[in-house]
């Protein structure tokens, strides 16, 4: 059974149909990414699971349990939590406090507990811990969003381009910190523009285009698929 | 030490000084609602109001001791905030997205149906009481009254009253904004309200306790002023309202630190401008620095570029 299961999801802004009918799976323990071009509504998919936008139809199974419409605290307490595109920080806190927020939805025994399992998992942010997040290197920022939404000690993960922006050796850590997250136990369900590190480490992919699904399986099998392959991985022969 | 003309113009300060400080009460209130919803609350004098008749209320009917006196106008105050935030805008806060919680249309629906409910209950309390200064029981005018001398100077008990009152809402303020929960989560729904939904932060529930803790701090300040200077009438909470939005915008719009600096140096400048130039001139004087700040300090006198709130 999915952990997450999304049907017919519609999200409207105004008089446009940004998402027109997305449907997806993600079950325990996977990495699903979610793969495809700019302004395709990967971003609005990930902000409509999160609760931030308010599907106009369709349904968000979590565990066994519909949370589409609830309001966005609602579903972080019930254990989605988001890194979202463009990392959101707030940049005037310090780190401290950033971490804080992130677990503004667990208990006093359960924040000393996801502080020492983040702050051992991001060595970087007990560094900076008193400083302004904004001051922060862009690598570090997005190690702190990351860290922030693991706070929340979440059943599953959403990333939303977590590696954008960032330098090669970066992109490379970031790829091993999903990779480590799901081997704890959190699933991931992971927006990227770097297709082919993204079904390196994904169980499953879906394409969008237009505001839906135009392909998904496999992760191994679609980085082998010719228009995958000619749409996002460069059309090289011989990955 | 000082020669006459120097005590008399000593003396003037510290009582601008002590108005700067209830203009700074009423400037924060002013001040978190604006950094949290990018909107001006047009009620936030009627809450000082609502305070000093809270406040007058208690006194006739209980006569209760000072702390349960500023306790009991502190809870009216959280009360009538709550219910000013759900009558008047949490109406207009339909939507989630970030577009639109800090958007303009919610900010020009905010503003007329602040000043209505505003309107509504200056009216309702002319109504009911007169619309005329109410008279405040000796026992307590006196107690705001009696001489305290420190050297050459005399100051009021009142004075040393609010004084003591500002440093422990300041505090307070400060502590909850720094160490609480509900204080980070003001202080994140004002820098980002985007990431504050990401990382779960109940909005609405913050929107509330912004309400509530801006609109106790007026109601003390309302209570306070009243009691000192006898003055408690239906119309009281609209000078100190706009002096507090005048020290609000010097400050920034929406930086809590620039906003009580600022309404010092504007208790301080009233007091100067009465000494030279007589009690009508005033009330002139926050005009001119409003005026002068939008032309001259348009992000308010510290810059832009800080933490809101
Ligand atoms: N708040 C909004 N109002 C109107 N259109 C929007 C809004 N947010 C996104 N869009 C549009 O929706 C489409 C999908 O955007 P988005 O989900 O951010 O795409 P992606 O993340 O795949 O790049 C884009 O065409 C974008 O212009
Ligand atoms: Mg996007």
């Amino acid at each position: 059974m999915s952990l997450l299961a999304v049907r017919g999801l519609v999200v409207r802004m105004g008089a446009l149909e940004i998402l027109r009918g997305v449907d997806l799976d993600l079950a325990a323990g996977e990495i699903v990414t979610v793969l495809g071009s700019n302004g395709v509504g990967k971003t609005t998919l990930m902000r409509a699971i999160s609760g931030v936008y308010r599907p106009a139809r369709g349904s968000i199974q979590f565990a066994g349990e519909e949370i589409a419409g609830l309001a966005s605290h609602a579903i972080v307490a019930r254990g989605i939590a988001q890194a979202p595109e463009g990392r959101q920080i707030f940049g005037a806190m310090t780190v401290a406090e950033n971490l804080r927020l992130g677990a503004a939805v667990t208990r006093g025994a359960d924040r000393a507990a996801s502080l020492d399992r983040v702050l051992s998992l991001f060595p970087v942010l007990r560094e900076r811990y008193h400083q302004r997040a904004g001051s922060l290197s862009g690598g570090e920022q997005q190690m702190l969003c990351i860290g922030r939404a693991l706070m929340a000690q979440p059943k599953l993960l959403l990333m939303d381009e977590p590696s954008l922006g960032l330098a090669p050796k970066l992109v490379r850590q970031v790829f091993g910190l999903i990779a480590a997250i799901r081997a704890a136990g959190t699933p991931v369900l992971l927006v990227e523009q770097n297709a082919k590190a993204a079904l390196a480490i994904a169980d499953r992919a879906y394409v969008m285009d237009g505001g839906r699904i135009v392909l998904a399986g496999e992760a191994a099998a679609l980085a082998r698929d010719q228009r995958v392959r000619a749409a996002y991985l460069g059309g090289h022969v011989g990955v | 030490m000082f020669d006459r003309f120097d005590i008399f113009f000593v003396q003037q300060l510290v009582n601008g000084f002590s108005v700067g400080l209830v203009y700074a009460l009423v400037a924060i209130g002013f001040t978190l609602i604006f950094g949290v919803l990018n909107v001006v609350n047009f009620a936030h004098g009627e809450i000082y109001m609502i305070g000093a008749y809270a406040g007058l209320l208690a006194i006739l009917v209980l006569a209760p001791p000072w702390v349960a006196l500023l306790l009991l106008v502190l809870a009216a105050g959280i009360a009538a905030g709550i219910a000013l935030e759900r009558a008047a805008f949490k109406p207009f806060r339909r939507f989630r997205d970030e577009a639109s919680l800090k958007s303009k249309a919610m900010r020009e629906s905010t503003l007329l149906s602040s000043l209505a409910i505003s309107i509504v209950v200056r009216e309702s309390v002319e109504k009911i009481f007169g619309a005329d200064m109410q008279a405040i029981p000796r026992a307590y005018a006196d107690a705001m009254q009696e001489p305290i001398s420190l050297g050459e100077l005399a100051v009021a008990s009142g004075q040393i009253a609010i004084l003591a009152a500002a440093v422990v809402m300041f505090a307070t303020l400060q502590w909850i904004l720094k160490r609480t929960d509900i204080g980070l989560s003001i202080r994140a729904v004002a820098a980002n309200p985007l990431g504050a939904q990401y990382v779960g932060v109940h909005v609405d529930r913050t929107v509330i306790a912004t309400f509530a803790i801006g609109s106790g701090m007026g109601a003390v300040a309302g209570l306070l002023i009243g009691l000192y200077q006898g003055t408690i009438f239906p119309a009281m909470g609209f000078a100190p309202g706009v002096k507090a939005f005048v020290a609000m915008v010097m400050g920034g719009l929406n930086s809590i630190p620039g906003a009580v600096l600022c309404a010092i140096v504007l208790g301080l400048a009233e007091a100067v401008a009465t000494e030279f130039f007589g009690q009508g001139w005033a009330d002139l004087v926050a005009y001119v620095f409003l005026v002068l700040t939008l032309v001259f300090f348009p992000t308010g006198l510290f810059g832009a570029g800080r933490e809101r709130v």
